[in-house]
Formats: C-alpha cells, sequence, structure tokens
C-alpha cells in the first residue's frame, strides 16, 4: 500500500517546519512538499520545497503534479509582522486560501485538507459562554479584520467541502500559542518589559503549548475529520495570574486610554498588538476541546496553567544564560 | 473567647491580620476579659497573623493561587467572606428559612426574585449556603452580561462565582453538577422602580425551565425579600445611561448625588426563604419542544415565588427596623 503524500503551505513558519520533519519520519508518509517564498527554519532534506507565493496562480499547475492526498493549509497570518501591510495579509489570508482551493480542485488525488484556523472567529466578548463549542460563531458580529478573514478562509473551505464529498476537510480553531519558541502575539506580550493590561480586567485566558499545537496538527493529519475543531489547553487562566507566573510588573490602563497609549507604544515599536488580541486582553476566551478528544483523539499534553509555567521556565533559563 | 477563624488570618488580603484582630478584640470582650487585657491578647496574635499575610500575599503576587476553568478563585472568596458575613449579619439581618432544601449534592437549579444594580441577593444566597446548609457549597450565579464590561466589578464577579447569564454557561455547569442560580426577571428585575418592589417580573421567555429540563436538575424556587429596598430607585436617566452604556441609569435618592457613596446599600432587613424542590421527574429534554407546558411551568414558578415573597414581607413587619 503506497504511503501518504502530504503537502504543507506556510513551510517555512516554526509548525510548517516542524510538521514537516515530524512527517519525513513517519514511515506511513512517502512524500512532503512545502510552499513558501521564505527559507524554511531548518534543513529539511527529504522534502521538496515549492518557492511559490500561496498567491499565485502557478500553483495551479505545481500543486496537482505532486500528486498529493493530503493538504496542510498552515499559511494564515494571525498578525501582520514588520514591514507587512493589513491589506497584504488579508490578501495572503482571503485570496491565498482561494488559490490554494482552486489547486485543490484540480487535484484528483486529494483526499483531506488540514486547515491550521484560528479560534478569533469567537471573538472575545464580555458575556460570552464560557467555552465557546464548534457550532457557536454565529453569536456575535465579526468585528475585527482578522475576525473577518477567518471567517471568510472558513467559509471558502466548507463550500469546498461540500463540493467535494471525498475530501475531508478539517478546519482547526486554534487558541493563541504559548512556548518556549515565543514568536507569538502571547510570548512576546509576557515578555515585554513592562506588561500593559486593561484596568479592573482579568480575563480568563486560554492557550495551547507549541508543542501541542505541533502535536494536534500531526494528530489532524494522521486522523482527518470533517468541519471545525477547536484545539486549545484544558483550562484556562486569569490573565493576571499568568503574567505574575511569567514574573513580569504589570501596567494596568483605564480602557478608555488603552487604545491610544498602546498605539503610541507602537508608533514608538516598543509593542505590537492586533485589534484582536486587545479585546482577548480585555475580555479573554475559553473554548470547549471535548471534539478534539473525542474525534481527532487527540489531547493536549499541557495545561493552560502548566504551558504558562514551562513557558515562564524556560524563559527564565534563557534570561539567566544570557 | 471564640478563636479567629483560621481563614480570615491566611486570607491573601492584608487586611486578614485587621479582621483577626478586631475578631480576637470583640471575643474578648465577649468573653468578659477588660479592655486592657482584650487588647493585649489580641495585639499578641498580631505579628503573626501579619506575617502570615505577608507571605499569602507574596506567594499570590508570584501567580500561586487557583483558579477554576470558570475563574471561580476560592482564596479570593475565602478573603471576601468576612465581609460578606458581616453584609449577612450586621448590615441586613438576613433570616434564611429552608436552606436545607438545597440538595447537598449534585446539580440544582436555584431561581429566584431579583433586584438592585449589583448582584448582592446572588451573594447573600451564597453566604446562607455557606454558613447554614449541612454541607456547604457554593453557588455560581448568573450574573447580567453587563456586569462583564465594567471594570473591577468583572474580575470580582467572576472570582465570586459569577458567570455571565448564557444558557450555554449554565448548561455546562449543570452538567458539572453545579449548584446554579438564576435570576429569570434579568434586566427587568434589576431595573425595578422602587413603587414596583416584590411584583415579580415575567420570567423572560421561560429559558430556565428548558435548561432544567434539558440537564434533569432539580428546580429550586427562592424568594428574596429585602434586596429590592437596598437601592430604591426613584427615576432613571435616558442620558446618562447612553454615556455610560448601561443599559439603564438609576436614580436613587444618594445615587449619583453622593457619587461612589450613593452605591453603598440601604441596610434593610432581608429574609430569605429556599422553597421545596419542584418535581419534574416525569418530563424528559423532549419535552423542551412544548412551548405551552414550558411557559406554564414558567409562570407556575414565578406565581410560587411571589406567593413567598408576600408570605415574608408580611412576617418581616417593617422594611428597616
Amino acid at each position: 500500500m503506497p504511503g501518504r503524500r502530504v503537502l504543507i503551505t506556510g513551510i517555512a513558519s516554526y509548525l510548517g517546519t516542524e510538521l514537516a520533519r515530524i512527517l519525513e519520519e513517519d514511515p506511513a508518509v512517502e512524500y512532503v512538499a512545502g510552499v513558501d517564498t521564505r527559507k524554511p527554519r531548518a534543513l529539511l532534506a527529504g522534502t521538496e520545497l515549492i518557492d511559490v507565493d500561496i498567491r499565485d496562480p502557478e500553483l495551479l499547475t505545481r500543486i496537482p503534479d505532486t500528486g498529493v492526498d493530503t493538504v496542510v493549509h498552515n499559511q494564515i497570518v494571525r498578525r501582520p509582522g514588520a514591514g507587512m501591510s493589513a491589506r497584504r495579509a488579508h490578501d495572503i489570508n482571503v485570496i491565498g486560501s482561494l488559490q490554494l482551493l482552486a489547486a485543490c480542485g484540480r487535484t484528483p488525488t486529494l483526499r483531506a485538507i488540514v486547515v491550521r484556523g484560528s479560534a478569533g472567529i469567537y471573538g472575545a466578548e464580555p458575556a460570552a459562554p464560557q467555552f465557546f463549542t464548534e457550532d457557536m460563531t454565529r453569536l456575535y458580529p465579526l468585528r475585527t479584520r482578522f475576525q473577518r478573514d477567518v471567517a471568510e478562509i472558513e467559509n471558502l473551505f466548507g463550500t469546498f467541502a461540500r463540493r467535494h464529498d471525498e475530501v475531508a476537510c478539517a478546519m482547526l480553531r486554534y487558541q493563541p500559542s504559548i512556548g518556549p519558541t515565543g514568536s507569538t502575539q502571547i510570548p512576546q506580550y509576557l515578555s515585554l518589559p513592562v506588561v500593559p493590561t486593561y484596568l479592573g480586567f482579568d480575563p480568563r485566558i486560554q492557550v495551547i503549548h507549541e508543542r501541542d499545537a505541533l502535536d494536534a496538527l500531526v494528530a489532524a493529519v494522521r486522523r482527518p475529520v470533517r468541519g471545525p475543531v477547536n484545539v486549545a489547553a484544558e483550562g484556562t487562566i486569569g490573565l493576571t495570574r499568568m503574567i505574575r507566573i511569567a514574573g513580569r510588573p504589570t501596567l494596568p490602563i483605564p480602557s478608555p486610554l488603552f487604545g491610544s497609549a498602546t498605539g503610541a507604544a507602537k508608533r514608538l515599536g516598543l509593542l505590537d498588538f492586533s485589534p484582536d488580541f486587545q479585546r482577548l486582553l480585555r475580555y479573554g476566551r475559553g473554548v470547549d476541546t471535548s471534539r478534539l478528544v473525542r474525534e481527532v483523539g487527540f489531547r493536549a499534553h499541557f495545561t493552560t496553567v502548566s504551558a504558562a509555567e514551562d513557558y515562564a521556565a524556560a524563559r527564565n533559563t534563557a534570561e539567566a544564560a544570557a | 473567647m471564640t478563636a479567629p477563624r483560621p481563614d480570615a488570618a491566611n486570607g491573601p488580603l492584608p487586611i486578614g491580620p485587621l479582621v483577626s484582630f478586631l475578631r480576637a478584640l470583640r471575643g474578648g470582650l465577649d468573653g468578659g476579659q477588660g479592655l486592657a487585657g482584650a487588647l493585649a491578647d489580641s495585639a499578641l496574635a498580631l505579628p503573626r497573623d501579619a506575617r502570615e499575610s505577608l507571605d499569602a500575599a507574596a506567594r499570590r503576587l508570584a501567580g500561586g493561587y487557583e483558579e477554576d476553568d470558570w475563574g471561580y478563585d476560592e482564596e479570593f472568596a475565602d478573603a471576601a467572606l468576612p465581609f460578606l458575613e458581616f453584609m449577612y449579619d450586621r448590615w441586613w439581618r438576613v433570616h434564611a428559612e429552608g436552606v436545607e432544601r438545597v440538595p447537598a449534592h449534585g446539580h440544582a437549579l436555584l431561581v429566584a426574585n431579583h433586584a438592585g444594580i449589583m448582584p448582592w441577593d446572588g451573594t447573600m444566597m451564597g453566604v446562607a449556603l455557606m454558613r447554614e446548609h449541612p454541607l456547604p457549597r457554593v453557588p455560581r450565579f448568573m450574573v447580567l452580561d453587563w456586569a462583564f464590561d465594567l471594570p473591577f466589578v468583572s474580575v470580582a464577579m467572576r472570582k465570586l462565582g459569577g458567570v455571565p447569564a448564557s444558557p450555554f454557561n449554565a448548561i455546562r455547569l449543570l452538567e458539572a453538577g453545579e449548584l446554579v442560580a438564576v435570576f429569570p426577571e434579568g434586566i427587568k428585575g434589576a431595573g425595578k422602580a422602587y413603587r414596583d418592589r416584590y411584583r415579580v417580573q415575567r420570567f423572560g421567555r421561560g429559558g430556565f425551565i428548558e435548561i432544567a429540563l434539558r440537564t434533569g436538575a432539580p428546580i429550586v424556587p427562592v424568594a428574596v425579600v429585602g434586596s429590592e429596598e437596598i437601592h430604591p430607585k426613584i427615576g432613571e436617566s435616558g442620558l446618562l445611561a447612553r454615556l455610560t452604556g448601561a443599559p439603564y441609569f438609576p436614580i436613587t435618592p444618594t445615587f449619583p448625588l453622593l457619587g461612589p457613596l450613593g452605591v453603598v446599600p440601604l441596610p434593610s432587613r432581608w429574609r430569605i426563604e429556599f422553597c421545596e424542590p419542584l418535581d419534574l421527574s416525569g418530563l424528559t429534554p423532549a419535552d423542551t419542544a412544548d412551548r405551552a407546558l414550558v411557559l406554564e411551568l414558567s409562570e407556575h414558578v414565578r406565581d410560587l415565588i411571589q406567593r413567598k415573597v408576600h408570605e415574608n414581607l408580611v412576617k418581616r413587619k417593617h422594611a428597616f427596623a
């Protein structure tokens, strides 16, 4: 029986590279390809790199040629980084997904799509259910640009899944990740010398450890399910407690001033909070992970609290060494 | 002499030593000691209490405390208990009846009448259960969504066991075997005018009945008397409500006239009666489809609570005496 053939978009990201590394080692996988215009973080000897921008129509010929049965979509921009405009992030998110799906439609060998999406689609709301289940995406209006992007992406993949019954399309809704590698928003936030918070707010935050984020992606590739699945560590943590575990002083800012204060700090290049992240810092968000456990068969190794502790311990060691 | 409660001394808040100092002092005086003797005795305990309290504060500052998945913070609740007990015993002189009717184990839905801007009624029901129930348990109370958009209030509510009022939350808590308090009058209850006090308003759309049927939780109706006098609303200001983003902006004899002081609730006399749990056996989750049944049950509970409120009003005699 031939092995699995997997294509990963955004292979240069931490998760993309690590996923490729694991799949290269996996005897059940015979072929791994990666799409990205950036260089992978580590040398991937057994992976074919396709140096094409995800928005480029060239994908329409390149992907069908690989004869893959699984596509992992790992190129959704959560926060436009340095030198990336909001417009370009939106283009990568929406036009990129559209282009990728067009290519998928021409790949008759395709059986599964796994999307690394975001739990940001639920938003962060004061009176929200404390644990969103997968069917609760329509409770609140989509307030931020990123939320609208995610909703559009989910829509595109949902439509594709309905039209292609032979393809199992899993939409993984990730909570923010945390971990020693620390290039995502929460670790960056927690490593600020003084951590700004909303005065009088202490929201419940739920994260996923970066190692669990990777393992969940691997589990979803091995057992592709249909439809949305929340991906998060068990339990939640009060933001204040998380900052205290990280050993940082807080700077509480009254909410009417928070936007302008962090906006000014952003212009000075001190920090960069996305609008979604700001709402998260005020209201928090928790999701229900029973579908992940039951159907994907994956249970996160770290709880939200132990993930925060692991991050803090790793960072303190790194800071002591420096 | 009554011993100082251990949890007060261990409390994470720096008022811990002060509270136990005053407790010891009062205990000493009640025990027939002279003022000087009582003072000396309680002062001796101060350094130890202060040290313990400082240790606890330092531990909390390092993040060494627990919150459950819903954000309930037991240590915080323990530390707040002396204050809540003061409100219960001295301020409102609460008389609670039928506490033992609340199931000691497993899920149950407490349904009560509601009044006042702050959820004092929920907190006092909690104190009654903590103090007078044979197996004390902490109820989770559903709080008007709006409170979770307020600084400080939102945090205090969450840490004391408050949860945003959403059927999803109530169902999840009940399925986890918790005791949940709901106030189906909602905003109509909280925004009641003083002249309408103790007229129990319509119970929404009977959502709480659906929740009980869906989870199989018994319903315990609760009548609260006293809570509807603590913030006598004599008017409201649409303009200020719009400016503050509040669902309504109450005007009471003291608020906003006295500013923050106006938020201090009036010391009415309270009675809380926990009624016999409602027998819903024989009904299944499928019965939620029967709108007429749901509305009828909801109306039945409202009637029962209204009747009990009237009974307790008569028993209480004077509102403030």
